[in-house]
């Protein structure tokens, strides 16, 4: 129950500080003017919890052609734009995840040296910037084209369609690499361990040792380093709408800016991905009380 | 510790960086500051290709679509993209340290609900943060802007190094905390040294190392977020907006710097696919010598990674572990529970 509580706290503590950020905007415009808005920054602050309620009633203002003004309900609309958001962030979530543990799997059966060598090649692949990987997909796709006329993927959304592969493929190139190195560290590691060697000796063959038991426990290790990975997709996420003209809940934003969308941009991430996270820490910390498996 | 002067991986890194940054300097005092600009290309008196001209000789790296030579632009900006990073990284220590260290020695009581509160940032688009926070500083209202172009460059920095600095101060917490229940600072304590002094004289010098790589990491970070901020719009310095309702010019860079470059281009991708990847590639370049600076640093600190020429031993030796474990710890994204658990035990 303590436990509870305690999320319960940060929970809030969370949704307080973003509410507090997505006013602070004013307050920067008018420090540059060199006064303090501290009174327009509150009622500013107060109209945005007011215009939350009622939930079904809630929109954004959307500028069309720069000068009408158009409003976006929550519901349907931008619950459209959110559930596409979502879908790609946890397609390539879970691509990224199965690529890097397979790739994994089959560097641990290598020996020794090639390990260490993929290794360092992944070093420098993982500090390849997001955009240049974006780029150059599209160019392939555009290169393709023009050699074959064979249109493998289109590089940009025009009005309401979607496209999910190469999106998804662009999205989790980086955190496949990131994650395979995290769990390649935390596999080998694992790998030391006395029972790993206690398992040889009774005769396992070592695939089975690598699934059955080292991967066991190197997974729970994984999940609680991979935080970071997950941050880094989000700003992903977000160029990569940009980018491909993707209708979702990001590129809306950047083309509407405004403290409510804001606001709504980030919750729409922060609570999935915040209650994901819960429940994971929350089982494997059940697990381990257990004595399931040493972390 | 080796010389790091005497690591390839660091050489390069560095060589690179240098060239970007002094070669930045001297093609300024060379050429001026104004890149070179070609209206159009002639073979045998006849005019073959107008701006944007694809990469030749005469430009390596091709034109942008009013004939300016992408190359010296890239050379131009290099100086204004390296140093804002460099000097966001350098802010951002500068204030995470100290908060680090608080937290990792007088405040390690509170520890485990400061973290508990710093944990959700995770979650949170750190670019989505950066914008919000930055387009009232840097996109140009109709009416001109209010700051001048020195006061908006300070305020972007000080609101970039500020955005990440509860995890960087975070990470250094923790680390801080395991170092402060090692035997020889229990043992100093014992001797009566006070918190201040085992933080100057214990913990400081033990982490320096580590806090040259979170420096580095750090570097890295602002760069890409240089970048995404580019794609906005949202430039080094601010973005020149033009109001005209009819002929707008697009949005410009006040200097040649690197996102600039990148966010007025990356439309250009099928036409013109030299504007966009020169500046993305540059940014690739900085970073992928960063990356190397940093290995080839913690090679110099730890001693490399020598591999044992016989091969039957278990599945892997002792210094691939030792390697493992410091890229790990190069993470800093240490597993809270485990290290309390060991700090118990």
């Amino acid at each position: 129950m303590k436990g509870f509580a305690k999320w319960l706290i940060q929970l809030g503590v969370a949704l307080v500080s973003i509410w507090l950020i997505s006013g602070v905007p004013l307050l920067i415009s008018g420090f540059q003017e060199g006064e303090f808005l501290w009174k327009e920054y509150i009622d500013k602050l107060k109209q945005l919890v007011e215009s939350l309620f009622p939930i079904q009633d809630f929109a954004v203002e959307h500028y069309v052609g720069g000068w009408t003004i158009k409003q976006i309900p929550l519901f349907p609309n931008l619950a459209e734009y959110i559930e596409y958001s979502l879908q790609l962030l946890f397609l390539a979530l879970a691509a990224a995840v199965f690529f890097a543990l397979l790739g994994t799997f089959f560097t641990m059966l290598l020996k020794e040296r090639a390990r260490q060598r993929v290794k360092m090649m992944f070093y420098f692949l993982e500090s390849i910037p997001d955009i240049l990987i974006i780029l150059l997909a599209q160019l392939i796709v555009v290169i393709i084209y023009k050699q074959t006329g064979v249109l493998i993927s289109s590089i940009a959304v025009i009005g309401d369609e979607r496209i999910y592969w190469l999106p998804v493929l662009c999205l989790m190139i980086l955190p496949m690499i990131q994650l395979y190195r995290l769990s390649m560290l935390t596999f080998e590691a694992e790998e030391r361990q006395l029972y790993v060697e206690l398992a040889k000796a009774l005769g396992f063959a070592k695939v089975f040792i690598l699934f059955a038991h080292i991967f066991r426990n190197a997974i729970i290790s994984v999940f609680f380093q991979s935080k970071k990975t997950m941050w880094f997709m989000l700003s992903n996420l977000f160029i990569l709408e940009l980018m491909f003209n993707i209708p979702g809940i990001m590129y809306f934003m950047s083309q509407n800016m405004s403290g409510a969308l804001f606001l709504i941009t980030v919750l729409s991430f922060f609570l999935p991905v915040f209650l994901l996270y819960s429940l994971g820490e929350w089982a494997f910390m059940r697990r381990l009380k257990r004595g399931g498996a040493a972390l | 510790m080796k010389s790091v002067w005497k690591q390839p991986l660091f050489l390069l890194g560095f060589g690179v960086i240098v060239f970007f940054l002094l070669g930045s300097f001297v093609f300024e005092w060379i050429f001026g500051n104004e890149p070179r600009q070609t209206f159009f290309i002639t073979e045998n008196g006849r005019a073959v290709e107008g701006p944007p001209i694809s990469p030749s000789w005469l430009h390596p790296l091709g034109t942008d679509q009013f004939g300016y030579d992408m190359l010296s632009k890239i050379m131009l900006g290099a100086k204004y993209t390296i140093l804002a990073a460099m000097a966001v990284a350098a802010l951002r220590m500068f204030i995470a340290v100290p908060l680090g260290f608080a937290l990792g020695t007088y405040l390690q009581r509170h520890r485990s609900w400061i973290n508990g509160l710093i944990d959700p940032i995770h979650y949170v688009p750190m670019t989505i943060f950066a914008v919000i926070l930055l387009k009232p500083v840097l996109w140009m209202p109709p009416e001109g802007f209010s700051t001048g172009l020195i006061e908006r460059v300070i305020i972007q920095v000080v609101i970039m190094a500020l955005i990440t600095v509860p995890i960087v101060a975070a990470l250094i917490g923790n680390e801080a905390n395991l170092l402060y229940h090692q035997e020889y600072i229990l043992a100093a304590r014992t001797l009566g040294a006070s918190r201040r002094r085992i933080i100057v004289r214990h913990l400081f010098p033990q982490m320096r190392e580590k806090m040259f790589v979170l420096y580095g990491q750090q570097i890295v970070e602002t760069l890409i977020v240089f970048a995404h901020l580019g794609l906005l719009e949202l430039f080094l310095g601010g973005t020149e907006v033009d109001y005209d309702p009819m002929f707008a010019d697009p949005p410009k860079s006040i200097a040649y710097e690197w996102a600039g470059l990148f966010g007025n281009s990356f439309r250009y991708l099928q036409g013109a696919p030299w504007l966009p990847l020169g500046p993305a590639i540059s940014f690739a370049l900085i970073i992928l010598a960063i990356a190397a600076m940093i290995e080839g640093y913690t090679r110099a600190s730890n001693g490399q990674v020598e591999l044992p020429k016989r091969k039957k031993l278990a599945f892997v030796s002792d210094e691939t572990i030792e390697w493992n474990h410091q890229q790990l710890k190069e993470k800093m994204t240490l597993l809270q529970l485990k290290e309390e658990q060991k700090v118990k035990s």
